[in-house]
C-alpha cells in the first residue's frame, strides 16, 4: 500500500461526517489488531465498532468447557488444546485451575500435533479441544483423517466448529456492514458472501496488517456514503472467489452441519459442524460417554451482549472489577482477542 | 560405560561430598577467598556495597547461547551493575536432582568459572545439596552477591524524568525465545541464541560516559516491557515508545509471528533498559554500539508528565495505542 | 479469529511442508494446496497451509482506491 493511499485512507475513516455508521469487526484478530495498532482513535466520532462474535473462545459456551473439565479429571483425559482456552471459566471451573489439581492439560499449535502426540503416547487417551471457524476446521478434519489412516485409536476430539454464514444473518441488524474475516474467506471464498449482498447483508474482506484493516474500513465507509449493495475483497492477495476448494471438501467429508450454541448468543441453526458417523469413533462425546452439560455462565457476565454490539465492556457492572485478565469471568475477558480483554488492556483514555 | 549420575551419597557430607566439591566446585572456582572454612573472609573498603540475591530454574538447563550456570551469573553480576556496582564476590548454593549427570554438572561450573573471570568477580563461598529423583528439575542454583557502588553513581526505579530517554541495550527476547525453541514444544526450529551476558562493562561504559544516569534495570523474566511498567510506575511518569525503534531479531519476530506472542514480554537476560536525560543519550548509545553484548543499543523512546503508570506506544502507521500492562501466564494465541 | 502467519515453503516431503517466516521454520501440512512448490508464499493458521500469496505486499489497496484519488 502505497503512502499516499495509507493517507487517503486514514482521511476518510477520520474525516467522515455524517450518520452514524456502525461497522462490526467479526474476527477477533481484527479485533486484536485495530486495538494494537490504535486504529479506533483514528475513526470519526461519526464511525462505530463493534467487536463481533469471531474469537472462537469467546463464543464457547460455559458446558463445553464443563465437558473438557469432565474428561480431564473424571475420565483421565490427556487435553490438548489452544493455549487461550485454558484460562476460560467454566460453571466451576477453569481447565487451568484442572490443571493444578492434575489434570494433563497440552497445549498446542495445531491439532496435527496433538495426533503425533497421541501416537508416541499410546497409553494416554488424547482429546482435542476442535474449537474455531472455517480457517481452523480444516486442521481438526486433517487430524481426524490422519488419526483414521494411520489408525491412532487413542485419539478424540470434543468439537464446537462453527460457520460463520448464520452467524451474520442473525447479526445483520447489529451493524451496517461487517469487516469480513480475511482467513476464514480464503477457505469459504466469496460465492456465500454473494448470497448475503442478495439478502442485504454487506461487508469487505479484510486482511490483517494495519493498512489492509484501515484501507478495507476506508472502503467500508465508502460504500456506505454511496448507499448502495456492495461486498468488496481488499484483501485478494489471499482471498480468492472460489476459496480453497480442498479444504471445503474436506470438512464436507468429515462434518455435518448441526445446530450450534454460541455463548452469549444462543442456538443458531446450522451454525455448527459435529463429525460424521464414520468418524463416530473420534468423537470424544461418544467415546467418553458424556452426559447432556448445561453451563452455568456467571449471571452478571454480559458477553452475549457484547458479542452483538448490544453493550460495550465497560457497560458491565463487572468489567474491569470481578472480571479482568487475570481473573476472567467472562469469555470475552480471556482471549487476547475477546472485546472485554482488547478494552481493558488497550481502554481507558490516555 | 555407564554414565556417571550425582546420587543422594553426594549431598551425604561424606567423601562423595568431598569429590564433587574438590573435582567440580574448587577446581572451577579456585581463588584466594574460596578457602575449606565456614564462611569466607572478605577485605571491606570505604563507601557504599550493593547486596542482593537470585534463585535459578530453566528448562531445560543447557540452551543455545549458555546455561543455567552461565545465568545464575549473570543474573546476580548484572543485578549489582543496574545500581552502579562494580560486582566483587557471589556465593552459590545448588541443589541437585538424584540422577543428574555429573559431566552436565562439571559443564555449568566450567561455564561459571569463565562467565565469573570475564565479569571480574569471585566465587568465594558455596553450598550443595542433593534432592530425591523428582523434588527438583536437574539442577536449581542460587547465587548471592556484593558489589562496590562508584563514586557518583546514583540510579534507582523511581528516578525517571520527563525528558528522559530510554534506551534499551539491545534486541528484546532473544532468552525467552530461545527457551521457548528449545522446549520444543511448539515443534518451532529458529536458531536463536540467548543473549544472557555479563553486563558490568556496558554499565561502566554508560558511567564513564556520563555519571548522569537516572535509572538501569535488565531486563529479565517479564522482559523489557514488565520493566517499561515498573519504572512508569515507580517513577510516577509515563513512557512514550517509538515501535518502530525497538530492535527485535528477525527470528524472534518469526517465532513471536506464529505464537501470537510480544517480543518486549519475552525475557532477556543480557539486556539493559536505561533512562537518562535526553542530552547524554546519543553518547551513551554511541558508546554502548562499541561494547560486546551492547551492539545493537537503541534509543526506543522518551519519558513524559502525561500517562502516568502508561507504557504508550507509535505505531508504524502513525496512531498511538497502549502497550498493554504485564499479566498471567504468556500463552500462545492461534485462534 | 485466526492468526495467520505468512510463510515461505522452503520443502516439500510426503503432503508436509517446511515454512520458514523471517527465519523460524515448522512443518505444516500442504494437504490444501495443490501444485506448492519451494519458493512459494503461504498463510499458514494452525499448523496447516491454508492458501498461497499471491502478492506479498498489500499494493492491491493501492489499485481498489484508485478511483478514489
Amino acid at each position: 500500500m502505497s503512502s499516499e493511499t495509507l493517507d487517503l485512507a486514514r482521511d476518510i475513516i477520520s474525516n467522515y461526517s455524517g450518520r452514524t455508521l456502525k461497522i462490526m469487526e467479526v474476527c477477533g484478530t481484527h479485533t486484536h489488531q485495530i486495538f494494537k495498532y490504535g486504529i479506533r482513535k483514528l475513526l470519526s466520532s461519526d464511525i462505530s465498532l463493534i467487536s463481533g462474535p469471531g474469537c472462537p473462545v469467546c463464543v464457547t459456551p460455559t458446558g463445553f468447557i464443563d465437558e473438557a473439565v469432565m474428561l480431564a479429571l473424571e475420565k483421565n483425559a490427556t487435553i490438548a488444546t489452544f493455549g487461550d482456552l485454558v484460562r476460560v471459566p467454566g460453571s466451576e471451573q477453569s481447565l487451568a485451575l484442572a490443571r493444578s489439581k492434575g489434570a494433563k492439560i497440552n497445549i498446542v499449535y495445531s491439532p496435527l500435533d496433538a495426533v503425533e502426540y497421541a501416537k508416541n503416547n499410546p497409553d494416554e487417551e488424547v482429546v482435542f479441544l476442535a474449537v474455531g471457524f472455517e480457517t481452523t476446521t480444516p486442521s481438526a478434519a486433517l487430524a481426524v483423517k490422519n488419526a483414521k489412516e494411520k489408525g491412532i485409536s487413542n485419539f478424540s476430539i470434543l468439537g464446537a466448529n462453527k460457520t460463520m454464514m448464520n452467524a451474520y444473518r442473525m447479526l445483520k441488524d447489529s451493524a451496517d456492514a461487517f469487516l469480513y474475516p480475511g482467513h476464514v474467506c480464503a477457505i469459504t471464498g466469496l460465492k456465500e458472501y454473494d448470497e448475503l449482498k442478495d439478502e442485504g447483508i454487506y461487508g469487505v474482506v479484510t486482511g490483517f496488517t494495519p493498512k489492509e484493516i484501515l484501507g478495507a474500513l476506508a472502503m467500508t465507509v465508502k460504500k456506505l456514503e454511496k448507499g448502495e449493495a456492495f461486498e468488496e475483497n481488499c484483501y485478494k492477495r489471499v482471498v480468492t472467489y472460489e476459496g480453497s476448494p480442498s479444504a471445503l471438501k474436506l470438512i464436507e467429508e468429515t462434518f455435518d452441519s448441526c445446530d450450534s450454541e454460541w455463548r452469549g448468543l444462543g442456538i443458531i441453526k446450522d451454525s455448527g459442524l459435529c463429525l460424521k458417523k464414520k468418524y463416530s469413533d473420534f468423537d470424544a462425546r461418544k467415546k467418553f460417554n458424556l452426559p447432556e452439560i448445561t453451563g452455568h455462565p456467571n449471571p452478571h457476565c454480559r458477553c452475549g451482549e457484547v458479542l452483538q454490539g448490544k453493550c460495550t465492556p465497560k457497560d458491565c457492572k463487572v468489567f474491569g472489577k470481578g472480571c479482568t485478565p487475570e481473573h476472567p469471568i467472562g469469555a470475552c475477558m480471556v482471549s487476547g482477542e475477546g472485546a472485554c480483554s482488547a478494552f481493558y488492556k488497550y481502554g481507558g483514555d490516555f | 560405560m555407564e554414565e556417571k549420575v550425582i546420587t543422594l551419597a553426594h549431598g551425604a557430607g561424606g567423601r562423595q561430598t568431598s569429590d564433587v566439591i574438590n573435582n567440580i566446585f574448587k577446581k572451577n572456582f579456585a581463588n584466594e577467598n574460596l578457602t575449606a572454612d565456614d564462611a569466607a573472609v572478605l577485605p571491606m573498603d570505604a563507601g557504599k556495597i550493593a547486596f542482593t540475591t537470585d534463585g535459578f530454574i530453566v528448562s531445560p538447563a543447557l540452551f543455545p547461547g549458555g546455561n543455567i550456570g552461565k545465568l545464575s551469573i549473570c543474573g546476580t553480576v548484572n543485578d549489582l551493575s543496574c545500581m552502579g556496582a562494580k560486582p566483587l564476590y557471589l556465593s552459590c548454593a545448588f541443589v541437585i536432582e538424584e540422577g543428574f549427570p555429573i559431566e552436565t554438572l562439571e559443564l555449568i561450573a566450567e561455564s561459571m568459572a569463565k562467565t565469573a573471570k570475564e565479569a571480574g568477580v569471585r566465587i568465594v563461598a558455596g553450598d550443595t545439596k542433593v534432592a530425591g529423583k523428582g523434588q527438583v528439575d536437574g539442577v536449581f542454583i542460587t547465587t548471592t552477591g556484593i558489589g562496590k557502588i562508584q563514586e557518583g553513581v546514583n540510579t534507582a526505579g523511581d528516578l525517571a524524568k520527563p525528558g528522559d530517554a530510554v534506551i534499551v541495550t539491545g534486541d528484546v527476547g532473544r532468552h525467552g525465545c530461545t527457551i521457548l525453541v528449545a522446549r520444543d514444544s511448539y515443534g518451532i526450529d529458529a536458531d536463536v541464541t540467548s543473549d544472557c551476558a555479563p553486563l558490568w562493562d556496558a554499565v561502566k561504559t554508560m558511567i564513564d560516559t556520563t555519571k548522569d544516569i537516572h535509572v538501569i534495570r535488565d531486563a529479565t523474566r517479564g522482559g523489557v516491557g514488565t520493566v517499561l511498567y515498573e519504572i512508569a510506575e515507580q517513577s510516577s511518569v509515563g513512557i512514550r515508545l517509538e515501535k518502530e525503534n525497538i530492535p527485535v531479531d528477525d527470528k524472534v519476530k518469526g517465532v513471536c509471528g506464529m505464537l501470537g506472542l510480544e517480543p518486549l514480554y519475552l525475557a532477556c537476560e543480557g539486556r539493559l533498559v536505561v533512562f537518562a536525560p535526553k542530552e547524554h543519550a546519543p553518547a551513551i548509545v554511541e558508546a554502548l554500539r562499541k561494547g560486546k553484548y551492547t551492539q545493537n543499543a537503541a534509543i526506543i523512546g522518551e519519558v513524559t508528565k502525561e500517562n502516568v503508570g502508561k507504557v504508550i506506544m507509535k505505531t508504524e502507521i502513525g496512531s498511538e495505542t497502549i502497550l498493554p500492562a504485564p499479566g498471567g501466564e504468556l500463552l500462545p494465541r492461534i485462534c | 479469529m485466526c492468526v495467520g502467519l505468512p510463510g515461505k515453503v522452503e520443502k516439500i516431503k510426503d503432503g508436509m511442508a517446511i515454512i520458514d517466516a523471517y527465519g523460524a521454520k515448522r512443518q505444516v501440512s500442504a494437504e490444501l494446496l495443490e501444485d506448492l512448490m519451494p519458493g512459494d508464499y503461504v498463510m499458514v493458521h494452525a499448523g496447516v497451509a491454508i492458501a498461497k500469496i499471491t502478492s506479498d505486499d498489500d499494493e492491491e489497496l493501492d489499485e481498489l482506491f484508485k478511483d478514489e484519488k
